[in-house]
């Protein structure tokens, strides 16, 4: 009976095991086989092979048109690209509710992806590549994505290269600014007397004050925040506005920042006292009690889950914080539903200058890294980057739909347009040409656009961290630790509810230390000071 | 030996039936419980996803040790297991009681008011805890919240339940009791459909009355079903149930923490922008290691005092 029991344990391991060496196999197999491909597409480079039909899929951020309008342009689109490649093109979206969860699950499994929507600033476009979630494109690129190819320059390429691996094409020919600030009502402001454009912390009280006694009884909440990523915002703002510090981005939670551009090598944090002392996280700490305390935002607001451009739109609140771009397009689209409230923007860097241009990564298109057709995909992304139809399909949707073109060259919004029923976006931002991109028309985008342009080309520097790769590895535990010690006390004391200010800041700084910040800035330090002279 | 296998096979192909239905929860646990069990190596290793789970750096203990550089250890693990005690008992006290009292209902009348009772208890249960968060929220947020609300019309002081961590126990108690008891007292219902009616008959005979009929009979009758359920739970007892956690206390509610972070929201804060499958699956390791350990432990003392309540 015993000997019996055994055999069959043994033969129920033998099984498992066996289970898994297949599974082990299957994947080693399918890298091997990508391997090949890449072989036996460079060596005979003239005969590309479209005769079978393949669908691609894009990995886009954001969430997808529930309109219809998603599946009109895709028609049309697959018509297009049928002709021209014998493909038909999808777009994955992944919705903003937990983005990042999503995104790295996806490129975990890496089923049935394609292109993908990368970007070193904000979709940790580094930790993946080190996870060998991309496919090298250096032997690609020049068959499948010719135009791409010659037109992107050597030093472009160089910001998208991993370890002598191009991993990326960048979205190096597309201007746009991207710093964060606080739009506001300029009727409401000049109700309250405002009639200079705000441009500090103190003024901007003043509105938040302006909205509390006008409109407060009725309910409105002058500064209607929810969720975490957006209360920890508040502090990016203050550290922005304050100080001469330069985020680095590859260091997750904001935990090192480089002390000016003049001095970007040197690793600072903002949760510890500046060089001159001054203690800005205690600053900021109590100034935000000051401003929960006289109720700007909700008394729960660590629980509120409302959707604040929906609720500002509904005049129930006055403040939005997002960056510019964002701002020059919604100028119009609050105009249209709220005529007359002149919606106006206070960039965080207007306080003291600090400004650094995009990087030319802030937008990305990787090719997943077991791709089935990394050929095709290559082929669909130098069309849509190229071929003007292409491009305007797949970014604007459809001519006399989603937008015409005015005679004046321009593109407006067809007639009757309502966003609701007629929107599409296909949230392509790897790859936009300014030289596609038509002036911007009053009905979608703000007047005055090129003047604020103009205004932050005059004070912005150059970003420094594009090619910074930080190898996270020797420090993984701690910054594990130190995201949990962030996310406990950050959002709490951006808005005001943690307590007395003294006492939180004292307890979050010597949680930070003993998750070993230390021992973080020192080796992101170390890192930085090897980029800087491999440069 | 021969015998033996020879005997094997008769006993097999005597219950046959029963082991065919035996079948697809053999297949069931096999693929999703034994087949996954050599990923476990995941938590010892540096995983990226080109080298796969067996082919990344080994290092040892390292994924574990983010728990304990937080100092958190020690209340995300009191949490965990002081919420997870309470479901049990508070759980199980509540669900014998509310099979009990369905047992008693008895007489046409009564039965339509006891079918629509169990439905709507049962209800809860498969309403998800994202919903139950904003319940939670609707009834208890300051501003406009419905208690609140009232509490303002008989003009009496507002209660900020949201930082007041005190309170949290109570509400995310009650708030488990109302979604689980529904579904969990119909095992006991089904345990007590399955006594002997002769049992209660011949008691009812000798006059014994319901309170005693109850205690004598239907708890004692109870009682292994009870133990096999309480060793089950126990297995479970360090992992929290995120979903409720998360959504009745919100991500960063800083003030309530001390009372209502568990493991699984800590994990969440910790691993969300970092993303590393490693230390997840070294807390899922920790987790399940601990409970295995403490079923081990209590199964060998049960079986001890009462052998054959033990389950193995």
């Amino acid at each position: 009976m015993k000997s019996k029991l055994t055999r069959i344990l043994a033969l129920i391991f033998a099984l498992m095991l066996a289970v898994t060496m297949v599974s082990c196999t299957t994947t080693q197999g399918g890298k091997g086989g990508s391997t090949g491909t890449t072989g036996t597409s460079s060596g005979d480079a003239k005969g590309i092979d479209t005769s079978k039909f393949v669908t691609i899929s894009h990995l886009s951020l954001g969430n997808k048109p529930t309109n219809g309008q998603y599946e009109a342009v895709k028609a049309e689109w697959d018509k297009y690209l049928k002709d021209k490649l014998n493909c038909a093109l999808e777009v994955q979206y992944i919705g903003w509710t937990d983005y990042m969860t999503q995104y790295n699950l996806l490129l975990a499994t890496g089923e049935g992806l394609d292109m993908i929507n990368s970007a070193s600033d904000w979709l940790e476009m580094w930790p993946n590549a080190q996870r060998g979630a991309f496919l090298e494109l250096n032997d690609l690129l020049p068959t499948y994505a010719p135009i791409t190819w010659e037109t992107v320059p050597e030093s472009s390429w160089a910001e998208v290269t991993f370890k002598g691996d191009i991993i990326a094409i960048p979205e190096d020919m597309y201007s746009q600014w991207i710093n964060h600030g606080y739009m506001y009502r300029g009727d409401w402001a000049r109700q309250f007397g405002i009639t200079e454009k705000i441009d500090s912390w103190d003024d901007f009280q003043v509105y938040l004050q302006g909205v509390k006694d006008n409109f407060g009884s009725q309910g409105v909440i002058p500064f209607d925040i929810a969720g975490a990523s957006n209360m920890k915002a508040l502090y990016d703002g203050w550290t922005n506005s304050k100080s001469s510090y330069i985020c680095i981005d590859p260091v997750p939670e904001g935990l090192a920042f480089g002390k000016s551009d003049d001095e970007w090598w040197e690793v600072r944090s903002r949760f510890l006292p500046l060089d001159d002392g001054t203690d800005m996280l205690l600053n900021f700490a109590k100034e935000m009690k000051e401003w929960g305390d006289a109720g700007y935002w909700r008394e729960d607001v660590l629980n509120n889950t409302a959707d604040t451009w929906v609720q500002f739109k509904a005049g129930l609140t006055g403040v939005r914080q997002h960056h510019t771009q964002t701002y020059v397009s919604a100028y119009k689209e609050l105009e249209r539903e709220v005529p007359g409230a002149d919606l106006q923007f206070f960039p965080w860097a207007e306080e003291s200058k600090n400004l650094t241009k995009m990087s030319i990564t802030h937008g990305a298109t990787a090719i997943a890294a077991n791709c089935k057709n990394p050929e095709r995909a290559l082929m669909v992304y130098d069309l849509i980057r190229n071929d003007e139809t292409m491009y305007k399909l797949f970014n604007w949707g459809i001519e006399g739909v989603q937008y015409v073109i005015n005679d004046k060259g321009q593109r407006d919004l067809p007639e009757g347009f309502v966003t609701d029923q007629h929107g599409f976006s296909s949230n392509f931002w790897g790859g936009r040409m300014d030289k596609f991109e038509l002036a911007f028309p009053s009905t979608t985008w703000i007047d005055n656009y090129e003047e604020l342009y103009a205004d932050f080309e005059t004070y912005a520097k150059p970003y420094r961290y594009g090619r910074f790769v930080f190898d996270k590895s020797p420090v993984e535990s701690e910054l594990a630790a130190l995201s949990d010690v962030v996310n406990r006390y950050l959002p709490a004391i951006s808005v005001g509810k943690a307590g007395d200010p003294e006492t939180v800041v004292k307890e979050f700084r010597a949680e930070l230390e003993m998750a070993g910040y230390q021992k973080v800035l020192d080796e992101v330090q170390k890192q930085l000071t090897e980029f800087k002279n491999s440069l | 030996m021969k015998g033996r296998i020879a005997e094997v096979f008769k006993k097999i192909n005597k219950k046959r039936t029963l082991l065919f239905m035996c079948v697809p929860a053999i297949v069931f646990f096999f693929i999703f419980s034994y087949l996954p069990m050599p990923g476990a190596w995941l938590a010892f290793v540096r995983f990226n996803y080109r080298d796969g789970i067996f082919g990344s750096e080994f290092v040892g203990l390292e994924n574990f040790r983010f728990l304990a550089l937080s100092g958190q250890l020690w209340t995300l693990t009191r949490n965990t297991v002081l919420y997870n005690l309470a479901f049990i008992v508070t759980g199980n006290i509540l669900q014998i009681t509310v099979a009990i009292l369905f047992n008693e209902m008895v007489g046409k009348k009564l039965n339509i008011y006891k079918k629509f009772s169990q439905s709507v208890m049962f209800l809860p249960y498969f309403i998800s805890a994202v919903v139950i968060g904003v319940f939670a929220y609707n009834l208890l947020n300051v501003q406009t919240g419905f208690i609140n609300s009232l509490l303002k019309q008989l003009d009496a002081n507002t209660i900020n339940f949201y930082s007041i961590p005190e309170l949290w126990p109570i509400i995310i108690v009650l708030a488990y009791l109302w979604q689980s008891t529904g579904y969990g007292s119909i095992v006991y219902f089904a345990a007590i459909m399955g006594i002997d009616a002769e049992m209660m008959e011949a008691s009812e005979i000798d006059g014994a009355n319901a309170f005693q009929r109850i205690r004598y009979i239907l708890l004692p009758c109870l009682k292994p079903t009870f133990i096999i359920l309480l060793l089950f739970a126990l297995g479970g007892i360090m992992k929290g149930n995120f979903g409720l956690f998360y959504n009745l206390t919100g991500a960063n509610n800083m003030a309530l923490f001390e009372k209502t972070d568990i493991i699984e929201t800590f994990v969440f804060r910790s691993l969300n922008v970092n993303f590393n499958f490693s230390m997840g699956s070294a807390v899922g390791l920790f987790q399940s290691l601990f409970g295995f350990v403490l079923v081990m432990t209590v199964n060998t003392i049960v079986k001890k005092i009462e052998p054959e309540y033990s389950l193995f």
